[in-house]
């Protein structure tokens, strides 16, 4: 199959994933994933095509910052210990314990254990949001909470893939340079860059972005590093202009939704496979476990510190995990550090640690949102509870 | 026996064909019969499990512009006909939804399309079949 046919088969792949998104309700990245899986599975795709590891590394890199871009640092600032110390120990735990039993038990390299450790100590950001923003928690106490807590889990997995696989070599100190100067002067010059060349079909501000994080990729690579941490700080450091200036973001992701992402998922799907998953249960159990016992062992206490009522929402939510996960196990197999059959297996634990915790967190343990406003009301005199917005057209 | 009263009516809407059918003979049986029409429009999921918050917000937003444009069509139509109509938007599963709001805002007759345009109404049985099932007042369903 040559280029222009697997793109054409790729590219309907992609529009029946989004439209099966919308019928069932279901993330398009977590469809994509899947149909990459079944596509790859029954038909002979070519994972490794160029085209297709070039786009999937481009678009590893976008969601990177758009993971940034999309916190909000007040929020963070809010319950910054609290957050800190949710969000290291949801880092450490399972990586050190995910490592171990790649290593010690399975058998696994040093560095494919790192891979293992990384992929699974996750959290998703993204997952936990919806939970929070359906129900309606995201203005919460405890909902900012966890948020934050995320975020820091997110950026301890950004810093492991920066700095445990790296060889740097005599670029290394420009690609410090470029990260640095990057980060301090996007933020400076987006306001001027966009007010003047922004709101444009042509999108000159959607291709400052992009030009920023391919120099990050060029740089990364001539210096053996990689681009996930400075292209993480870039969207951080952009997050509150985005925050002011929603129609930017708004028009970033629908690029990155249309084009981009769907390629990166479809591709780690691709890679999957089904035979290896299915010969290594035992193994797959004991990852699965690897990763939820030390999440759900350490965040528990802490959680009961600082969120005693809602100790195992919060634990659960924090033990999800989904595109850092899926970034970080791609990153092993691109890198050649895990072959397919251990991507198979962190990719399908990444997937179920999506699902599984988020199912048990809504289903049993769902705060009562109403009672959780009361309390931060009586928490903040003067602050009164939110209350749901009026539709518009609504009539007394 | 005691009669039947419909003075406080809820009427399921979500954009579909057979929502503006229900919506139509709601309006025609509170034009002939009078009473209070309330209109409820049922957010569904946002999507689980995505990979970006991005993703939750953008759906978010298009479902918040969707339904927003949606009562207020509901609530220009009742105008033209001179009917008085409440509106509601309400995130969560649908027919759990429509049949709980009725209950706890003491509607006594729930009208609602046959068939909604969500997949799910045809692999799983429609949204009207589960609210006719499980509602505590009559229902019309409107094909």
């Amino acid at each position: 199959m040559d280029s222009t046919q697997l793109a054409a088969v790729l590219a309907a792949v992609v529009v029946l994933s989004s439209m099966l998104s919308v019928e069932l309700g279901l993330s398009v990245a977590l469809i994509e994933l899947a149909m990459g899986v079944v596509a790859g599975n029954l038909f002979n795709l070519d994972p490794n095509a160029d085209w297709l590891v070039f786009i999937a590394s481009f678009a590893s890199i976008v969601l990177t910052f758009l993971a940034g871009a999309e916190v909000d640092p007040d929020d963070f600032r809010e319950r910054f210990g609290a957050s800190v110390g949710i969000g290291l120990v949801s880092f450490v735990g399972p990586f050190v314990v995910a490592g171990l039993v790649a290593h010690g038990i399975l058998g696994w390299t040093t560095k494919a254990s790192l891979i293992a450790g990384t992929a699974l100590s996750t959290t998703s950001l993204a997952v936990v949001y919806a939970v929070l923003v359906e129900t309606g928690l995201n203005s919460t106490r405890i909902g900012k909470l966890i948020m934050s807590a995320c975020f820091v889990t997110d950026m301890a997995t950004a810093i492991a893939l920066s700095a445990i696989f790296i060889k740097p070599n005599s670029w290394y100190p420009l690609f410090l340079v470029v990260s640095v100067a990057l980060i301090l002067a996007l933020p400076k010059v987006a306001p001027w860059f966009f007010g003047r060349y922004g709101n444009r079909v042509i999108e000159p501000e959607i291709k400052l972005v992009f030009a920023c994080l391919f120099a990050l990729m060029v740089v990364a690579d001539a210096a053996n590093g990689h681009a996930v941490l400075p292209a993480f700080v870039l969207g951080l450091v952009m997050a509150r202009h985005y925050r002011q200036h929603p129609l930017e973001q708004e028009r970033l992701r629908v690029v990155a939704f249309a084009f981009l992402t769907p390629f990166f998922f479809l591709r780690g799907g691709l890679n999957v496979s089904l035979g290896a998953v299915f010969a290594n249960l035992g193994i797959l159990a004991l990852l699965f476990a690897a990763k939820l016992v030390p999440k759900l062992g350490l965040i528990m206490p802490l959680a009961r510190r600082y969120v005693p009522e809602h100790a195992a929402f919060t634990t659960l939510l924090m033990s999800t995990g989904l595109t850092f996960g899926t970034i970080s196990s791609l990153y092993g197999l691109n890198a050649g550090i895990i072959d397919t059959t251990q991507f198979s297996l962190l990719i399908t634990v990444v997937v179920l640690s999506a699902i599984i915790p988020t199912a048990i967190a809504q289903h049993w343990f769902s705060p009562d949102v109403e009672a959780e406003r009361e309390a931060d009301s009586a928490r903040t005199p003067g602050l009164r509870p939110t209350p749901r917005p009026i539709p518009a057209g609504e009539q007394a | 026996m005691t009669p039947y009263r419909f003075d406080n009516v809820l009427v399921a809407i979500d954009g579909s064909e057979g929502a503006q059918r229900a919506l139509d003979c709601a309006l025609s049986l509170i034009e002939r019969l009078g009473g209070e029409l309330t209109t409820l429009a049922v957010e569904g999921k946002l999507p689980a499990y995505a990979a970006t918050a991005g993703e939750v917000d953008e759906v978010r937003r298009e479902k918040d512009r969707f339904f927003d444009q949606l009562l207020e069509q509901a609530a220009g139509q009742a105008a033209e006909r001179g009917i008085t109509l409440r509106t509601d938007l309400v995130p969560g599963h649908a027919a759990e939804v429509i049949t709980h709001y009725a209950k706890a805002h003491g509607h006594d007759l729930i009208i609602i399309g046959h068939r909604g345009h969500f997949l799910g109404d045809y692999l799983l049985g429609s949204t009207a079949d589960r609210v006719a099932h499980n509602a505590h007042c009559p229902v019309i369903v409107v094909r």
